[in-house]
């Protein structure tokens, strides 16, 4: 059995791109052609690598065409990298990994991973990209600890040692664990990448190990920076697409230089991937991100101002978008979401007042407030009964899903809720009929929450009315982010509502770290969290029997080695957190609205719209995305009103 | 006169001093900053938190130093010309501020403007044909201007300025101008989205000035000096214009110093609402950031220019009236 | 003329003049019919209301704010519903007209029923009026039940719905939340928000002001250099500044205070200029003088002779400053800094129907904006006639 897994990795992940040979004749570029015929671009056999990626689109496309979309900030332009989705491995929508940049991979008892790069392979600027790429992130970046002031990133560490890591040839790099790292392929097809390459040619001259002192320092002087290590992470940082002389592999690039209110993506001359056709991918040649206040991008959206737009749109938005149809040139969709729940109330195992912190440790509160909640109503009156009720677990699209994790402890049952609270101990009550705590207060719960969306202070509205039935008095208080989570870190809220788990379609290679203590940012038991992040410094130790054997899992699925043993240990995490009610999820499933334009087509009818696993629009390979010939004339013109 | 305006300079100083104080106070108030409002949106948005940036970034911008450590950096740099990094927008924030100020001072221009073409006339109107029909219902108008708040009415005009004239929602301009050179083509686009702004801004602005106009010249329509111009036969209109007009234009010439600044963050809130590039959505994005640089030097700047601006002002309004002048310095 | 009747002998003719007959009595020309005594006699506050009384729009407004600060203590009363009720099966229902005839007979004030239907393509809820389902208002009704300023128990409403029906005169929110209940609560918020305000803003800018313009001197310079500092300041990040202060777990009445609080800081520079201008003026003059060489403390001199000459002035730009408080509460509350849900303020609804849903499908919920604009205008009409009112020279 231990056999087993390695030698299905190296099946799996090399007998796919095998089939990809190198069966199709590439096409020019439209767009390029020109550029090609005046000599500044190589032709595009030559800008393909030798063993270039087939992608089977839906449908075939014509290449050309320019899509514009909105954003809220100059930040927002990391999204063409997550919507890109072009890295190492990359998942599927069926939740397999597979190599994108990465001709091969392979895979030895879960430790030991080669990662073969397609020859001819080229950066965005035409240089080559090789394994000297990745040795001058490996060596001269990551193990430089003036640039890495806290070393390796943690998915690179097992039992806090780093890999060996080895050039093979130009084409081939390995990296070596002691023991098995299961977090590795995962983070390296993570929706914000972990990027273990570098533009080496670019971004020497910026180091001072090879770039001459007196050109470096004046580097530093033009950038107005502190100093070289300064300069360098500035101007390293592709996932921000800041810098629009970064090279970088995916499907377009930065042309804008920041700041702007409208940044332009140009394609990829030397992208590595083509359809089955011949054609070189992405098949549109520009993307506009235009910039606006998020308020009014649900606006400007029905007044069709975006080809494709989902990011800032609710789904209360969707009527209002419905009916702008008629006088505008796009359909909208509704997706799904998937995170374990939309929305979840979290009591705060770590509260510092001694009572609450007794009462929220006590499993049969829990349940209780979980049973006097009508999830139903919920439902129905916020998101038309569409939504999936249920807690806060995994969704049934996923592969480890159990219809008993989501009704556990989910059915609106008011008189088992009161039997448990009096069951407590909690059977006096006021004149108004609100329960009294031990020392004679009135049970009235404040729920905190950030304060940012009106659907949080609706569910809690409405649970408001249930738990007063049950003799819970419920006050809302919104705040802002930062002070929430600072209260909630230090343990003075008791409970707040927050959004569920990322990843409602885990699967079994999924590491587990959102159901056990891992971090600070779990806002149900935030300083077991700390004390896991920071090793020890701060925080507190975990100190109840069933989060501790949360965390023993979790290290138990690190060291596992086989597919079998991994998926007992998740339906065990699973079960815990069922039957303990860690968070009360609410409703999960919630539809999101995709505004597609008519003239834009591959984008499936239904979806998932997800951060991880699927990069929102990543894994439906936004770089099919094709427009209609008739929109590369109008597209770039005022926006049509009908 | 000389005196006067020394005596004004050397107060302007320490004035200054205090506001810089007090701005640098007020941004560091709320607990935590920037960097502890980076983590929590970056964990907001389930991102990773790369350590190595937090630390770079803590050292960049000193904030592992004492608060009045921090104070000094910042007010060297801007008594040096340096208005610092903006560590929200990852540049210099001469750079930031740069064209979004061009656009405030256009905005802010068209809707003093605005409001002097508007009020002129009815205030004027106002004056002369006092307690008729058209004098209270001009005054209701300007009144109703005034009571509105300008957030909804800039949303309700910048829907159906995009239902019925297809102007594009938000915005000063269509978005295939933004950040292009200027062309024709560009103002007018520039004009046609500039109207709502204009007047939901200018709106609340008109009917002070109306008010203050009517009340100043029916002051002075009942003095002495008027009644003779008119028993001497010049007519009414003439009169008008020759005395009383120009004694009450003195409150305006008084009034620029300090509308200044309200008219650019005044502006704050409907440009918020109307998504325009200018510097108010940015100033409030930058405290909420507690991004010290940007939110700090930007508001420096601005009290600047109102001190200044007052400055210049009274200087003006002494120029203009002998009596202050005379009297040495009482102001108002 | 006086005088016994004197013949003047002049060698032209006699000019005929009439000379009375009766002794000259002196209290004849001092005496006052009634109402001359009236006039001469009247306090500065009377005459004020006499002026005031002939600007009518002032005196309409004056009694539309009445009306309304009235209906803050009743407002349980008023309301067809209770703060926090809730219809699941009513959400986003727009107004409910009433109608009075039914086939041509007057039958009393009642609504129709609606017919809901939920659109599926649009997801969007239609809501029909029915013309069978007549349901009859009911007046002096027992309804949802509330807390009489949170003291006595009652239910007994204004207008209610007929027995299982619904009147929602101005439509729902989408919580199914009546707006009209809600804008009636709101009131208490909003309206006494510019009061409390405005006397904060008051004492600070009376004291200071006052300070400044008695002793003048090295006070007069700081208070100057503060109200400049003050002045500088563009209010925005001010209030934002302000407002992130306010810790986070205070009750709702505390933040509402709070807010009230910084917005009369902010504003009482106007205030304390006007008073310190005209005392500088005013304590140049005799009366002044007079009283303080009879030894009467500066305070009393202030109080007792200063304030009062402009006393109606002041009160005057203090009504003109209520609005803008008002307008102040509403923007914090739309930028998320001021009053924030479960409180119930016009700002609070107003920040609730800040996005495109509302413009363009559910116009209804913007109508806090209504009472807003009556309540700013009335102020300042009334503002503006007080302070003609108070204005001597008119």
């Amino acid at each position: 059995m231990r056999k087993l897994l390695p030698l299905l990795a190296v099946v799996c992940l090399v007998a796919l791109p095998a089939a990809h040979a190198q069966a199709v004749e590439p096409k020019e570029t439209p767009a390029l052609e020109e550029a090609v015929k005046a000599g500044t671009l190589p032709p595009v056999t030559e800008r393909l690598p030798s063993d270039a990626l087939v992608i089977r689109p839906v449908e075939l496309g014509t290449p050309g065409g320019s899509l514009h979309m909105l954003m809220a900030s100059a930040k927002d332009t990391r999204m063409m990298v997550v919507y890109g989705y072009t890295r190492l491995v990359v998942y599927t929508p069926d939740y397999k990994l597979e190599p994108d940049i990465a001709q091969s991979v392979d895979v030895e008892d879960g430790r030991v991973f080669t990662f073969h790069l397609r020859p001819g392979h080229k950066w965005s600027d035409g240089q080559p990209f090789t394994a000297e790429d990745f040795r001058y992130w490996f060596e001269d970046m990551a193990s430089n600890k003036k640039l890495y002031t806290a070393g390796l990133p943690e998915q690179m560490l097992v039992d806090g040692k780093p890999p060996s890591f080895e050039v093979i040839d130009p084409q081939t790099v390995r990296y070596s664990w002691a023991k098995p790292n299961p977090l590795f392929l995962p983070t390296l097809a993570g929706p914000d990448p972990l990027y273990i390459y570098a533009p080496a040619h670019y971004m020497r001259q910026f180091n001072a190990k090879y770039a001459d002192e007196k050109a470096l320092d004046d580097l530093v002087k033009q950038y107005r920076v502190r100093n070289w290590t300064a300069l360098h992470t500035k101007l390293f940082r592709p996932y921000h697409t800041d810098n629009p002389d970064l090279p970088v592999l995916d499907p377009w690039v930065l042309k804008t230089r920041p700041p702007a209110d409208r940044f332009v993506f140009e394609r990829n001359p030397y992208f590595h991937r083509i359809d089955p056709a011949g054609h070189q991918l992405p098949y549109i040649d520009t993307v506009e991100l235009v910039i606006a206040d998020s308020k009014i991008i649900p606006a400007k959206t029905g007044a069709g101002e975006s080809d494709l737009q989902a990011r800032y749109l609710r789904f209360d938005n969707y009527t209002f978008l419905k009916d702008a149809e008629d006088h505008n040139d796009y359909t909208v969709r509704l997706w799904r979401t998937a995170p374990g729940a939309q929305l979840a109330l979290y009591p705060n195992l770590n509260a510092e007042n001694p009572i609450w912190r007794q009462l929220n440790r006590d499993v049969r509160f829990r349940r209780a407030l979980s049973l006097a909640i009508d999830r139903h109503e919920i439902n129905e009156a916020m998101y038309y009964g569409l939504a999936i009720e249920g807690q806060n677990t995994v969704l049934p699209k996923s592969p480890l899903y159990d219809p008993a994790y989501r009704a556990a402890w989910a059915a609106y049952d008011p008189k088992q809720a009161s039997r448990l609270l009096d069951e407590i101990g909690l059977t006096k009550r006021d004149s108004s009929g609100i329960r009294l705590l031990p020392d004679g207060r009135p049970l009235e719960i404040v729920i905190e929450n950030a304060g940012e969306s009106t659907e949080q202070a609706d569910a809690l509205e409405l649970i408001r009315d249930t738990w007063a039935e049950v003799g819970i008095h419920l006050f809302s208080k919104p705040s802002q982010l930062d002070i929430w989570r600072r209260r909630v870190y230090s343990g003075a809220t008791m409970m707040s509502i927050d959004r569920g788990i990322d990843n409602g379609l885990v699967a079994v290679e999924t590491p587990p770290d959102e159901f056990v203590p891992t971090t600070q940012g779990q806002v149900q038991w935030p300083m077991w969290g700390q004390y896991i992040e920071t090793k020890s410094k701060s925080g507190e130790p975990i100190d109840t029997p069933d989060a501790q054997e949360l965390r023993r899992l979790y290290k138990a699925w690190l060291d596992a080695t086989d597919v079998g043993e991994r998926a007992e240990i998740w339906r065990k995490i699973l079960e815990i957190n069922a039957r303990d009610v860690f968070s009360i999820g609410l409703v999960a499933g919630v539809p999101q609205p995709i505004v597609v334009s008519n003239k834009l087509h591959n984008v499936p009818e239904e979806g998932i719209f997800n951060w991880i696993p699927g990069a929102f629009f990543g894994y439906y390979h936004m770089d099919t995305f094709w427009l209609t010939p008739e929109a590369s004339s109008q597209a770039s013109t005022a926006p049509s009103k009908g | 006169m000389f005196h006067y305006i020394m005596r004004r300079v050397l107060i302007m100083i320490p004035t200054l001093i205090v506001i810089s104080a007090v701005i640098f106070t007020i941004i560091k108030l709320p607990p935590g900053d920037y960097l502890s409002s980076y983590i929590d949106t970056l964990r907001q948005s389930h991102e990773a938190v790369d350590e190595q940036k937090i630390a770079f970034l803590r050292a960049q911008f000193h904030l592992d130093e004492p608060a009045w450590r921090q104070y000094l950096y910042w007010i060297s740099g801007l008594i040096r010309g340096d208005l610092g990094y903006s560590a929200l927008y990852d540049l210099p924030v001469s750079q930031v501020v740069g064209d979004k100020l061009l656009l405030t001072f256009i905005v802010s221009f068209a809707t003093i403007v605005f409001t002097w073409v508007v009020a002129f006339p009815i205030g004027v109107y106002s004056a002369t044909h006092q307690y008729s029909f058209s004098d209270y219902g001009l005054t209701f108008l300007g009144f109703l201007g005034l009571a509105t708040p300008n957030f909804l009415l800039a949303l309700v005009l910048l829907y159906f300025a995009n239902v019925k004239f297809g102007i594009s929602i938000g915005g000063l301009m269509d978005p295939q101008y933004l950040d292009k050179p200027w062309t024709l083509a560009k103002a007018v686009s520039v004009l046609k989205h500039l109207w709502i702004p204009v007047l939901v801004i200018g709106a609340a602005g008109t009917a002070g000035m109306i008010r203050r106009l009517r009340a100043n010249l029916l002051d002075e329509l009942q003095k002495q000096y008027f009644v003779t111009a008119r028993a001497k036969g010049l007519s009414p209109f003439r009169a008008l214009i020759k005395y009383p007009l120009r004694m009450s234009l003195n409150p305006f010439i008084a009034d620029i110093g300090a509308l200044l600044p309200h008219v650019i963050s005044g502006a704050a809130v409907v440009s918020v609402v109307l998504s325009l590039p200018t510097t108010g959505p940015m100033l409030l994005e930058a405290l909420r950031s507690q991004d010290m640089y940007l939110a700090g030097s930007f508001l420096m700047f601005m009290a600047a220019l109102t001190v200044v601006g007052v400055f210049l002002s009274d200087l003006a309004l002494a120029w203009l009236d002998p009596r202050i002048r005379l009297e040495g310095g009482v102001t108002r | 003329m006086t005088g016994s009747p004197r013949v003047i002998a002049e060698p032209a003719e006699q000019l005929p003049h009439y000379v009375a007959p009766e002794p000259f009595d002196p209290h004849s020309v001092e005496k006052m019919t009634a109402e001359q005594e009236r006039y001469y006699l009247a306090s500065q506050w009377r005459m004020m209301w006499w002026k005031l009384k002939r600007h009518r729009l002032a005196v309409i407004s004056g009694a539309v704010l009445m009306v309304l600060y009235a209906s803050i203590l009743i407002s349980e009363f008023l309301a067809p519903y209770g703060l926090n009720s809730r219809h699941d099966d009513f959400i986003f229902a727009p107004p409910q007209h009433i109608h009075l005839f039914q086939d041509g007979r007057f039958v009393g004030p009642f609504v129709y029923g609606y017919d809901y239907r939920l659109d599926m393509k649009t997801l969007k809820r239609v809501y029909t009026p029915n013309p069978t389902k007549v349901q009859p208002l009911r007046f002096f009704c027992h309804g949802d039940p509330y807390w009489y300023w949170g003291l006595v128990q009652a239910d007994v409403h204004l207008v209610c719905a007929a027995d299982g029906g619904t009147a929602f005169l101005l439509g729902t929110d989408r919580l199914g939340r009546d707006m009209l209940s809600r804008i009636l609560y709101g009131a208490r918020i909003s309206l006494t928000i510019g009061i409390v305000g405005i006397s904060i803003s008051f004492v600070i800018g009376l004291t200071l002001g006052g300070l400044a313009g008695y002793y003048g001197g090295w006070i007069d310079s700081l208070v100057q250099r503060l109200i400049e500092i003050i002045r500088s300041f563009p209010e925005l990040p001010l209030w934002m500044a302000l407002s992130a202060i306010l810790p986070v777990n205070w009750s709702p009445l505390l933040v509402y205070f709070g807010i009230t609080l910084i917005l009369g800081m902010i504003d009482w520079t106007g205030l304390g200029r006007a008073v310190r201008s005209k005392l500088l003026a005013l304590r140049e003059e005799d009366f002044a003088t007079a009283a303080m060489l009879m030894g009467a403390s500066p305070r009393r001199i202030i109080v007792r002779h200063l304030l009062p000459s402009f006393m109606s002035h002041l009160i005057a730009s203090a009504t003109l400053s209520i609005p803008s408080m008002i307008l102040g509460e509403t923007a914090l509350s739309f930028l998320g800094l001021g009053l924030r849900p479960p409180i119930t303020s016009w700002g609070v609804l107003l920040n609730e129907a800040q996005n495109i849903n509302v413009v363009a499908l559910y116009p209804w919920l913007m109508l806090p904006v209504v009472p807003v604009i009556i309540t700013v205008l009335a102020f300042n009409f009334l503002g503006d006639g007080l302070r003609d009112a108070a204005d001597p020279y008119r």
